[in-house]
């Protein structure tokens, strides 16, 4: 292990094809191989000029074949194709919220789920108009449950946390006609409106696709993480340890993916239950070891300090390192090659909830009333299934890095508190964090999220983006596959990262003791960076759209992150983007979402994509010296 | 203007100053003309600690200048600005030493100028046990003489080095205040240049006590940062060459502290906006974590560890606070500092002059803390040493804990003008004095008001239960260490208490979270962390690491200590144990008794008979004292049957633990009601016999199990 500096792309690479090397040995397939048999893509397909919406087609556009069989041109079809990819990313995180509300609903005194966070749940009932006082606080759990579940399907009326945004945005989103009403209804609206024989006009569609991504943003996905919070605790600074070589040799190793924290929460508390660890003793292990995969790793990294194996790429590693004895799954980005892939192994693979059903997998269907003996079900198979390793084929490389994470919104205005003066600010702000950045110390600050994508080389554009930012002052609030990405490298290691960093940031993580890269959560707990966003145009008076604030998205993948760059855009933060949305088809729908006059006219901010790395942060640093310049700072 | 904009704009006023200066200088006495600061070994003290070159003549300081030149650069990055800030200070200390060419005397008093090697090494002391607790560096002109004449005093009492630059000189001067650097006050000179004198003292500092190589400019920043306590209090108007010297101030890591408003920017813990000049000080210390420790308590008697023991006869007692009686309480509680007024004292209903002597009154102390290093946990901890304080005041006796406290005020103390908020001011010097890695600010609120009191109990006693249950949900195999207590030993050298979550010390005042607690605020105190390894037998709790920790902190006198067993090898006592039990051989259980029960116990002994067959640290296999607790806990005898041993406790004592006594031996026997299978004085005090039967009557589980393993 090495902690004087950080793990490098070349030696996670390095450690990768080492582990590709243990796959050859038992036939095992890879997502590098499956990524040689599919390309070249279709170009239709990543232009978004093919229509396959009704059974006349498919119709694919080309200059000698201008208009579908309905008329419907190019800028109708890639603007459908468009929407439908962002109800799908909208619909996806809105529901893993709505198993949350359902799962607080269920929570009860003593029982599996319990609310953690009282103070948090008063909160936000108080901001919903429930009266608090004198009430037992699983009637209050139950009865903001309900209100929550309402939003989803509200006949009129619009999203209860839209009130959370500055009344600046609030109107901007008014006067664009994009505010969401029930989360539901914007998804079906997107359907509806792309169904065949309706919307073909670009910037209806367009103007939808910010709706259906803020009813997630300031919708489901906010809900997500405000009742995750309640129910698990509001994350807050922990060390922990990341990247492949969190696994341990000699004990029992189960790995947790997906994205919803109640079925790993779960697991992480029967893995240390004491009698579970008795039964991995007897069977010759030294312990039971939780590590995580994707965003459930970042659900319990954050709040019990849960070791983070790897991201979304990583997946199939875990399992190539041959010492995994179960890898369980809850909802979403899991490869279905998991499923042969174990067979090749001893690992098993755990499939829990009917959202995600897979060929080779063993389901036990999770449920709040059973969560209890279906985790404790879980772990003992897991437990149970150590003996059935082959210890020729164990490979875990020697990869491990320190990390700081469980930066939420509140443990940020907290850390902010730490470097306040008591005798002269007020606290409970975000006001020190202003003052950084107007004084210059800190130039600005870059939201970078999203997943892996073999179209980019997997992290490389996380990490040395994150470089970059740092070197300039620029500090990191992060969160899903980036934030692994950066845990992996060293990037929130607190004493390594401010090495590289200018001597701004250095200076603001000395006296603040964070590490510049601010782990903020999985993917639905963009929805904090919506909050901290509009906490510092709150407290400085000045618009989102105009603070020296960025997002970027280098290596997105999934529908999810198209819904999640649509909010994030709407809130007034341009976003970047290292990977093309499948709109290059048409001129129409690139203006309306990078242009000058489109999205930007709507909401202040808008799109940029660059696939060359090194200029796509180079623009975001001008950018952000721009918004700089305007607003004289 | 941005804030950089300044600081490069300061840096180059200064910077062309500096080069004109140096020009006319080499065209007076020539390049070979030679440049000294008097008594120092150290060159030009910040070029060569920042460079490590020594410059001599005025050739060198010219070719020096260029390498001053080369830090200035501009990008729009706090780096550029830090590096200008300190092109701006080495500029500084080329125009001032260019005032002593050939042994000249620039400065005359009360100035100073510059200092000397000597008056750094014999601050090296003073800075190094925090005797001197901050350097103030206070630079231009106070907005009056008078607010120049307080803040300096401030300073002053709190036993700072204070610096001074500028108007604020005469400021002194014409109020006739004394300076000088027996009284800790130094006027380096009229010039904001004369700043670099005090810069010089910093670097010097680093080189002489911090070993820094001189050119290892990272190393150097590092040092002043983490070891060098100064800050600047900059008077408006700041112009930007005084920016530009704060950015070389900041970069050393001295925050700088303004009253200046316009065209400033803030950064937090850097550069603070603070209108309001009395406020500097408390603004100052908080930026750059200073601490102050306060020696002398403000009360008309003595303080002193001497009066601990000191016993107040009813005869001499002016009042009494009565917990048995009324309802009294003492608590501390967290609080957010901005909800904390830092030395407020409060008095709520009649001070001791508006009570007839000899009254039992009604009293309760709340004691707020706040600190950014504060844990709820700590609160149980600083209230156990009420005890220890309010007792070392001359004339005033404390006895117990929570709400069941009593204190005594001498009619001594009364005459000598003793008032209720002087319990206040002990309490807030002495917690800010023991508790300042933790406690940045702290209130006391005494409420003596028998009605108020009536309802306020109920909210502490809500605390305490909370603080209770939140120990009650841990477990010896939950956490991960125990903790040792030896704060005893001063009268029981030998003897050690193991501290875990289920078995707290046996005086009752050590609980895991106290233990833990006392560990982190004081890491060589009382309380060391035991690790729990090396497990040899769980029934027993034996374990390698205990027996280690015994060994060690009894000096040699305990070799092995079990946790859970009353024969082999039990834990040894103090002497101020809640309760001691003892094996009854006619039934084969255990009889509990404790302090306040008077009367004998079927082993036909007495409390105290029982307590003086064990205490000061020796072993009495069969005997044991213990907290009230741990009666109900699962480790309880364990390694003898459990708590089902239990067979006669006092009837108080039985009610005191009766709840959650009964849920453990339903959890472990299905047994319930079982405190009422326990007799006590009721039902039998002497006769073993007496005692049998009513074991038999009522299916007590003793019965059930083997004989002890004596």
């Amino acid at each position: 292990m090495n902690w004087d500096r950080l793990t490098t792309v070349e030696e996670m690479e390095a450690a990768t094809n080492s582990l590709l090397e243990n796959g050859k040995k038992v036939g095992a397939d890879s997502w590098q191989q499956r990524v040689k048999n599919q390309t070249p893509h279709c170009g239709f397909g990543e232009a978004g000029t093919c229509c396959r919406i009704c059974s006349m087609g498919p119709c694919r556009i080309t200059p000698k074949s201008p208009r579908g069989i309905c008329g419907c041109d190019v800028h109708g079809i890639v603007g459908r194709n468009f929407l439908r990819f962002v109800a799908g990313g909208s619909a996806t995180h809105s529901d893993h919220g709505r198993e949350i509300c359902h799962t607080l609903y269920e929570s009860k005194e003593g029982g599996a789920y319990q609310v953690k966070d009282p103070e948090k749940l008063i909160r936000i009932a108080k901001e919903w108009g429930v009266e608090t006082e004198g009430k037992d606080i699983y009637d209050l759990a139950h009865e903001v449950a309900e209100m929550a579940l309402l939003e989803y399907g509200k006949p009129f009326g619009t999203q209860r946390f839209l009130k959370r945004a500055p009344e600046h945005t609030q109107k901007l989103w008014h006067d664009a006609g994009i505010e969401p009403r029930a989360i539901d209804r914007e998804v079906s609206t997107a359907l509806h409106m792309t169904h065949m024989g309706n919307s073909s006009l670009p910037e209806a569609l367009i103007r939808q696709s910010l709706r259906s991504g803020l009813s997630d943003g300031w919708g489901g996905s906010m809900a997500g993480t405000e009742f995750s919070d309640v129910l698990f605790g509001t994350p807050k600074p922990v060390d922990t340890t990341a990247n492949i070589g969190v696994l341990e040799k000699d004990q029992v190793n189960i790995i947790v993916h997906g994205h919803d924290p109640s079925l790993s929460e779960m697991v992480v508390y029967y893995a240390n239950d004491p009698e579970m660890i008795a039964l991995a003793k007897s069977v010759g292990a030294k312990g039971i070891n939780v590590a995580g995969v994707c965003c459930t790793a970042n659900e319990v990294a954050m709040r019990h300090g849960i070791p983070m194996a790897g991201n979304f790429l990583s997946q199939e590693n875990v399992v190539l390192t041959g010492a995994c004895e179960a890898i369980v799954v809850d909802v979403q980005c899991i490869f279905p090659a998991l499923g042969p892939l174990s067979k090749c192994f001893h690992t098993k693979f755990i499939t829990t909830s009917p959202i995600c059903r897979m060929p080779d997998s063993e389901f036990i269907q999770f449920s709040a009333d059973s969560a209890a003996e279906n985790a404790k079900a879980i772990v003992k198979m897991a437990v149970e299934n150590f003996k059935n390793r082959k210890s020729e084929l164990v490979n875990i490389p020697n990869q491990v890095s320190k990390a700081r994470v469980g930066y939420s919104l509140e443990a940020i205005v907290k850390v902010l508190d730490g470097v306040a003066n008591t005798q002269v600010d007020q606290m409970g702000t975000t006001k020190p964090l202003l003052e950084c950045i107007t004084s210059g110390v800190l130039r600005g600050a870059v939201a970078m999220v999203g997943c892996n994508n073999p179209k980019v080389r997997p992290d490389y554009a996380h990490i040395e983006l994150m470089k970059k930012l740092l070197e300039n002052d620029i500090i990191l609030i992060v969160s899903g596959c980036s934030a692994q990405a950066a845990a992996k490298a060293g990037l929130m290691d607190p004493d390594l990262a401010k090495e590289y960093c200018g001597a701004g940031l250095k200076r603001v993580c000395e006296l603040a003791g964070i590490p510049p890269v601010l782990h903020m959560g999985s993917c639905v707990d963009i929805s904090r960076m919506m909050l901290l966003a509009a906490e510092l145009s709150k407290d400085s008076g000045v618009p989102i759209s105009k603070l020296p604030v960025v997002g970027c998205a280098p290596e997105w993948m999934s529908e999810k992150a198209v819904s999640i760059g649509n909010y994030v855009v709407a809130t007034g933060i341009d976003t970047f983007l290292g990977v093309d949305p499948y709109v290059k088809g048409s001129s129409e729908v690139c203006e309306l979402l990078t242009g000058e006059h489109g999205v930007k006219d709507w909401v202040e901010a808008n799109y940029t994509v660059e696939l060359d790395i090194d200029k796509l942060g180079d623009m975001m640093i001008e950018r952000i010296e721009q918004k700089r310049a305007a607003l004289g700072i | 203007m941005t804030l950089f904009e300044r600081v490069f704009g300061g840096n180059d006023a200064v910077y062309g100053l500096t080069e004109a200066a140096i020009d006319n200088a080499i065209a007076q006495y020539g390049e070979g003309q030679a440049v000294s600061f008097p008594d120092t070994a150290y060159s030009l003290p910040c070029y060569y600690a920042v460079t490590g070159t020594k410059v001599s003549t005025l050739g060198e300081l010219k070719a020096a200048l260029a390498v001053v030149k080369s830090l200035m650069t501009r990008n729009n990055r706090l780096n550029d600005a830090f590096m200008s800030g300190v092109a701006t200070a080495l500029c500084a200390e080329f125009i001032e030493v260019l005032k002593y060419i050939n042994g000249a005397t620039p400065y005359e008093a009360p100035c100073y100028g510059h200092l000397s090697d000597a008056v750094i090494r014999n601050l090296g002391v003073p800075l190094v046990t925090g005797d001197i607790p901050g350097v103030p560096v206070i630079l231009g002109t106070a907005p009056s003489a008078d607010e120049a004449v307080d803040l300096v005093k401030s300073y002053q009492s709190q036993g700072m080095l204070v610096t001074l630059v500028g108007g604020i000189i005469d400021q002194l001067q014409e109020k006739g205040y004394k300076t000088g650097d027996n009284v800790r006050i130094i006027p380096l000179g009229k010039d904001v240049t004369s700043v670099i004198h005090v810069v010089s003292v910093a670097l010097r500092a680093a080189l002489i006590f911090g070993n820094i190589t001189p050119g290892d400019a990272a190393g150097l920043m590092k040092y002043t940062m983490e070891r060098v306590p100064a800050f600047v209090n900059a008077f408006a108007p700041l112009d930007d060459v005084i920016v530009a010297c704060g950015a070389g101030a900041i970069a050393l890591g001295f925050p700088v502290i303004t009253n200046e408003q316009e065209n400033i920017f803030r950064v937090p813990k850097s550069l603070i906006v603070q209108p309001d000049v009395t406020k500097f000080n408390a603004t100052s210390l908080e930026a750059r974590d200073i601490k102050i420790k306060i020696t002398n308590i403000d009360i008309p008697v003595s303080f002193a560890s001497a009066f601990e023991g000191e016993i107040i006869r009813r005869g001499d007692m002016q009042v009494e606070v009565d917990g048995s009686r009324v309802d009294c309480f003492e608590l501390v509680q967290t609080k957010e500092a901005s909800e904390v007024e830092d030395h407020k004292i409060t008095v709520v209903g009649p001070e001791i002059d508006e009570i007839p002597v000899g009254s039992k009154i009604s009293m309760s102390y709340t004691v707020d803390v706040a600190g950014k290093a504060m844990q709820p946990d700590f609160e149980s901890v600083m209230e156990r040493k009420f005890h220890s304080y309010l007792n070392c005041i001359e004339g005033v006796m404390h006895t117990g804990q929570r709400d069941m406290i009593r204190i005594r005020i001498s009619k001594a103390d009364f005459e000598a003008g003793f008032k209720f908020r002087h319990l206040g001011e002990v309490l807030y010097a002495k917690l800010k004095n023991e508790f300042e890695a933790v406690v940045d600010k702290c209130q006391v609120t005494i409420v003596v008001d028998a009605e108020k009191n009536a309802e306020l109990r109920h909210h502490a006693n809500a605390v305490f239960a909370k603080r209770d249950d939140r120990l009650k949900s841990m477990t010896d195999e939950s956490v991960p260490v125990y903790y040792t207590c030896i704060m005893c030993q001063a009268f029981s050298p030998s003897h050690v208490c193991i501290v875990t979550p289920e078995r707290l010390g046996l005086c009752g005042a050590v609980s895991w979270l106290d233990a833990k607690a006392t560990n982190e605020l004081d890491p060589t105190g009382p309380c060391q962390v035991v690790p729990k390894d090396r497990c040899i037998d769980e029934n027993l709790g034996r374990y390698e690491d205990v027996d280690e920790a015994v060994n060690k902190y009894s000096h040699g006198a305990l070799e092995h200590v079990t946790l859970y067993s009353l024969f082999q090898d039990p834990m040894t006592s103090c002497g101020c144990f809640e309760c001691i039990c003892g094996v009854e051989p006619v039934s084969m259980g255990v009889v509990i008794t404790c302090r306040e029960h008077a009367g004998v116990t079927p082993l036909g002994m007495s409390f105290s008979e029982m307590a003086s067959m064990t205490g000061g640290g020796v072993q009495t296999p069969g005997f044991m004292g213990h907290g009230k607790q741990f009666i109900s806990s699962k480790k309880f005898l364990k390694a003898e049957g459990g708590l089902g041993r239990i067979v006669w406790m006092p009837k108080e004592l039985k009610d005191q633990v009766r709840e959650r006594l009964d849920q453990s031996a339903f959890e472990l026997y299905g047994v319930e009601h079982f405190t009422d299978m326990i007799a006590d004085e009721t039902i039998c005090t002497e006769d073993p016999e007496q005692l049998l039967n009513y074991l038999s009557e009522v299916g007590h589980p003793v019965l059930g199990m083997e004989p002890f393993d004596m």
